[in-house]
């Protein structure tokens, strides 16, 4: 009889939301899946797994070895307890790893992004996004689930938490932790770019886009008729035709009219949101969410939403 | 019949072109034309991917390959920026002479520093005598173990960057053509003197400018083979050489103008839709498409044929002229696609069309190709 | 004296437009491209040879148009080129994983670099997977290495920040950018490329467990949309993370 086995995301002992979407991703493979929670005392962990409603069962796994991350120990240590079966995790980069490491262990085949599950039939997006490849399991697999996609699972269930000891050797030293540098990105690095255009003003009002971008791990751009106007707003920072051609996931223009030399620079961007005061302003035929408000009153509403959502 | 099937290598040849063109030349091209400044850092990255000196025998350090891949590269090149591409080419231009008709001395010293990154100048044109060769009035002179040169050359592409000089003068001055001499003259010896840079209309990052001779000392063994009165010989077999290599730079400027014209009409939008859905602005496109496209195959027959060994006279003179006029046509096209825009210097399509007129004026102008052509014709048919 | 192994993988451009013609992409057209990040991995290879002294094998898996990949790896200045042969087609990332771990297994590799995802995939499930078939360690998404005589000192980027982690060789490194841009081919390199021989290596097959249904176009993005007034900010942000996926 094989299983549902789902690798919970956690880190230091703490479970994280994402482990919810995944059961219910497991949910519609088969029933009473059994959640798999790392750490070195995952009792608490566990614990909430364990409330998470279809859960089968948990086992708390615990082992010194997930201190610090070392992929090879900590795929023997969860291949050792999760027997045969379909096995799911979160899709982030170390869900990535180890749903790899496991499903070579397992001579399983592993697929990531995974965003439908349709009986034996899955879908995940390939070509960054550009196509969907719907694939057909005929055997036990290793998934990866992309966040935001599957409604997270309700509270309320009970399963029966079992406790393992493991251990398992580290085949990496951790030598040092590095802070994260809140270090100015550049805008043709950057996956998401919020830029300022002549309409902020003065360039002192930019501390109010730097703030945001930091939030979201961002880069700072500027339009032309910026880099132009103000000495402090270097030409680093131009997107546009004579500046930069970027390409990121999410472009926020703010106080930029959207002129056909800056939407040279911009306009294969994923999503675009503008907040512009003027309502005719040609980068609103551009966005994909468009604001009309003044960014007094938008950035600080914006910093605050995002500051809770992600901070 | 022609092959016009790339190989694998010539692929890979010009894709590193390309990726350099992108890189280095497309991100500083207006500034250099603004400032008339010299790209010789670019230069210098150029020479180090081995793309300057391609043409140069691998024993002397270069590509060891032939007109056909330099053009494929000056193509590249003249599609980042037209100025750079003639600024790039003097060196390959100025060492023609050498190649074919060098002795092992100069091939040894000359060749390998070019291959190392040092830089020459063709010296041919002089205030009253352009596309009339026969018109120059520099003289050599023998004296003892050395020449005696003396005149003055004009819109000389990077002079002031050379190091050394192919010099075109009078050895026979009675003799006419039959007395031309070519010499090899380094930039340090004295008694030479610049002009002013020129103020060009166009392609001013090439840095052109005169070069003055007065009583400048060559030692005998830098006369051109070692030969006294072959000079004219060398220079006419150089314009075979290098008139493939001016065609694909007119490819290369137009293409990058038809390029810039695609991609503006699809993201402008005139009356309600995009330039590009206006007929008259796609069948423009269209037809830039077309020219260059005949342009090519005309200059990479001339390449391939010269490349065989065969006199290739003709074709390269049908395909300079054909080309360069093409690309006179297609950036000026290109300048009314983008309207206003287009006469501004924001976007680089009023530079590549100033860029554009030079390439029918030098190395022999479109009515001299147009001689050249008729004289071929009228050869064949007696 | 270091063995060296580099997967590289040929992908469509990405900047290609991707079509999708009777329920698969059309690739007939496509041009196609080293992927990105295995540009990276094979710039970290190089150095590292340079570093310690060494041979580099850049290694793909496909059928015979991937010999561009591997001659514009060999004018970079690789030693030696190989391919794993399989016809054109989905290959399920078992038999992948399992055959390049063979090639690198024969190869006697005592490193192995590959860039952290394919850019056609995004899925970075060959190189973590290469490393468990030969029972080595594996260190995802490196930004900076340090080459040791028999070990390596790499960043690798952790959620409290980045992780500074030795590893004792034979180890599998994935590669970010950050190691410097990589280095173009050059004309010598492209005449070595000429004259280079790509290695056919025959690992036998192996049977996977997924194949493809149909590839369909992604649900077209909605049409924008627009609000009036700073007070549908949070409306936006939601929008931001439950419809776009952006944040």
């Amino acid at each position: 009889m094989s299983e549902i086995i789902i690798l919970a995301d956690v880190n230091n002992n703490e479970l994280k939301e994402s482990t919810a979407e995944v059961v219910t991703a497991a949910l519609s493979l088969g029933n009473n899946p059994i959640v798999v929670v790392p750490g070195t005392s995952p009792e608490a962990a566990a614990n909430i797994a364990a409330n998470y409603e279809g859960v089968g069962s948990v086992i708390a796994l615990q082992s010194d070895c997930f201190a610090t991350y070392d992929s090879a120990a900590w795929a023997e240590a969860i291949a050792s307890v999760s027997p045969p079966g379909h096995l799911l995790t979160s899709s982030t980069s170390r869900g990535k790893e180890l749903a790899a490491r496991l499903a070579a262990s397992r001579s399983a085949t592993v697929v990531q992004d995974v965003i439908e599950i349709d009986g034996n039939t899955i879908s995940h997006p390939i070509y960054s996004g550009k196509a969907h490849e719907k694939l057909a399991l005929s055997g036990p697999s290793v998934m990866t689930i992309r966040s935001n996609v599957f409604k997270p699972a309700g509270s309320g269930g009970s399963a029966t938490i079992t406790n393992v000891n493991s251990s398992s050797d580290l085949r990496t030293t951790l030598k040092e932790m590095v802070a994260k540098a809140s270090e100015k990105l550049d805008v043709s690095e950057a996956d998401i770019i919020i830029s300022g255009g002549r309409g902020m003003g003065t360039p002192e009002n930019f501390e109010k886009l730097y703030n945001v971008a930091n939030i979201l791990g961002a880069a700072v751009g500027a339009s032309r008729a910026a880099v132009d106007t103000w000495e402090e707003i270097p030409h680093s920072m131009q997107v546009g035709q004579t500046g930069k051609t970027v390409n990121p996931s999410l472009y926020i223009a703010v106080g930029i009219s959207g002129a056909i030399q800056h939407l040279a620079g911009m306009r294969t961007s994923k999503y675009i949101v503008a907040i512009n005061k003027d309502g005719t302003a040609p980068i609103f035929r551009h966005a994909d969410y468009g604001i009309i408000a003044t960014w007094e009153e938008a950035l600080p509403l914006l910093e605050q939403e995002l500051g809770s959502l992600l901070g | 019949m022609v092959d016009f099937v790339l190989s694998e290598e010539q692929l890979m040849l010009q894709d590193l072109a390309r990726e350099f063109a992108q890189d280095e030349i497309k991100p500083n091209a207006e500034k250099w034309d603004a400032n008339g400044e010299f790209p010789k850092e670019a230069i210098m990255k150029a020479v180090e991917l081995g793309l300057i000196t391609i043409k140069i025998p691998e024993e002397y350090g270069g590509g060891g390959m032939g007109t056909f891949e330099e053009s494929l590269i000056c193509e590249e090149f003249a599609w980042g920026d037209p100025g750079f591409a003639t600024a790039a080419g003097s060196t390959l231009l100025a060492s023609y002479p050498i190649i074919t008709g060098g002795t092992e001395e100069q091939k040894m010293k000359y060749l390998s520093k070019a291959s190392e990154g040092q830089l020459a100048s063709y010296c041919v044109t002089e205030p009253s005598a352009g596309s009339d060769v026969q018109g120059i009035q520099t003289t050599a002179v023998l004296d003892g173990d050395h020449y005696v040169i003396n005149g003055e050359k004009m819109w000389i592409t990077g002079a002031g960057y050379a190091n050394w000089f192919f010099v075109l003068a009078y050895t026979n001055k009675s003799a006419g053509y039959k007395g031309m001499s070519g010499f090899i003259v380094d930039a340090d010896s004295p008694g030479i003197t610049f002009g002013k840079k020129e103020n060009n209309m166009g392609q001013r990052c090439s840095d052109t400018r005169s070069v003055i001779f007065n009583d400048v000392r060559v030692p005998v063994e830098n006369l051109i083979g070692g030969i006294e009165n072959n000079g004219w010989i060398n220079a006419m077999k150089a314009f075979d050489l290098s008139r493939p290599i001016i065609s694909s730079h007119a490819v290369g400027n137009a293409r990058g103008a038809m390029e810039e014209s695609l991609k503006y009409a699809s993201e402008r939008s005139t009356f309600g839709k995009p330039l590009i859905k206006h007929q008259a602005i796609s069948f423009m496109i269209a037809e830039m498409a077309t020219k260059i496209d005949a342009a090519r195959l005309l200059t990479w027959r001339a390449a391939k044929k010269v490349d065989s060994g065969e006199r290739n006279t003709l074709e390269a003179s049908h395909a300079k002229r054909f080309a360069a006029d093409m690309a006179m046509e297609v950036t000026t096209d290109a300048v009314q696609v983008f309207g206003g825009y287009g006469y501004s210097e924001e976007y680089p399509v009023a530079r590549r069309m100033r860029g554009a007129k030079v390439v029918q004026i030098f190395e022999g102008t479109s009515q001299i190709q147009n001689m050249i052509i008729s004289r071929e014709l009228l050869n064949s048919f007696k | 004296m270091v063995e060296i192994v580099v997967l590289v993988k040929q992908v469509p451009d990405t900047n290609a437009k991707i079509e999708i013609k009777d329920g698969r992409a059309d690739l007939s057209m496509i041009k196609w491209i080293t992927s990105p990040y295995d540009e990276y991995a094979l710039e970290v290879a190089l150095q590292h040879k340079e570093a310690v002294g060494g041979s580099v094998t850049a290694l793909t898996l496909g059928p015979a148009r991937c010999d561009k990949t591997l001659k514009d790896a060999k004018a970079l200045g690789v030693d030696k080129i190989a391919r794993v042969d399989v016809s054109e087609g989905y290959i399920d990332s078992f038999s992948v994983q399992s055959m390049l771990a063979e090639a690198c297994r024969s190869m006697g590799a005592e490193v192995v670099y590959c860039g952290k995802a394919a850019a056609d995939t995004n899925a970075g499930s060959t190189g973590p997977g290469v490393a468990q078939k030969l029972g080595w360690a594996s260190i995802a998404n490196v930004t900076k290495i340090v080459f040791g005589d028999n070990s390596l000192e790499l960043m690798q980027p952790a959620p409290e920040g980045q992780a500074k982690v030795g590893v004792d060789l034979p180890a599998l490194i994935t590669c970010d950018k950050g190691m410097g841009e990589p280095r173009r081919a050059n004309v010598k390199g492209i005449m070595m490329a000429k004259r280079a021989v790509v290695d056919l290596i025959d690992v036998g097959s192996f049977e996977g467990n997924t194949s493809v249904l149909e590839h369909t176009s992604p649900p077209q993005k909605p049409p924008g949309k627009s609000y009036e007034g700073s007070e549908h900010v949070p409306e936006v942000v939601k929008l931001l993370r439950d419809e776009a996926n952006v944040i």
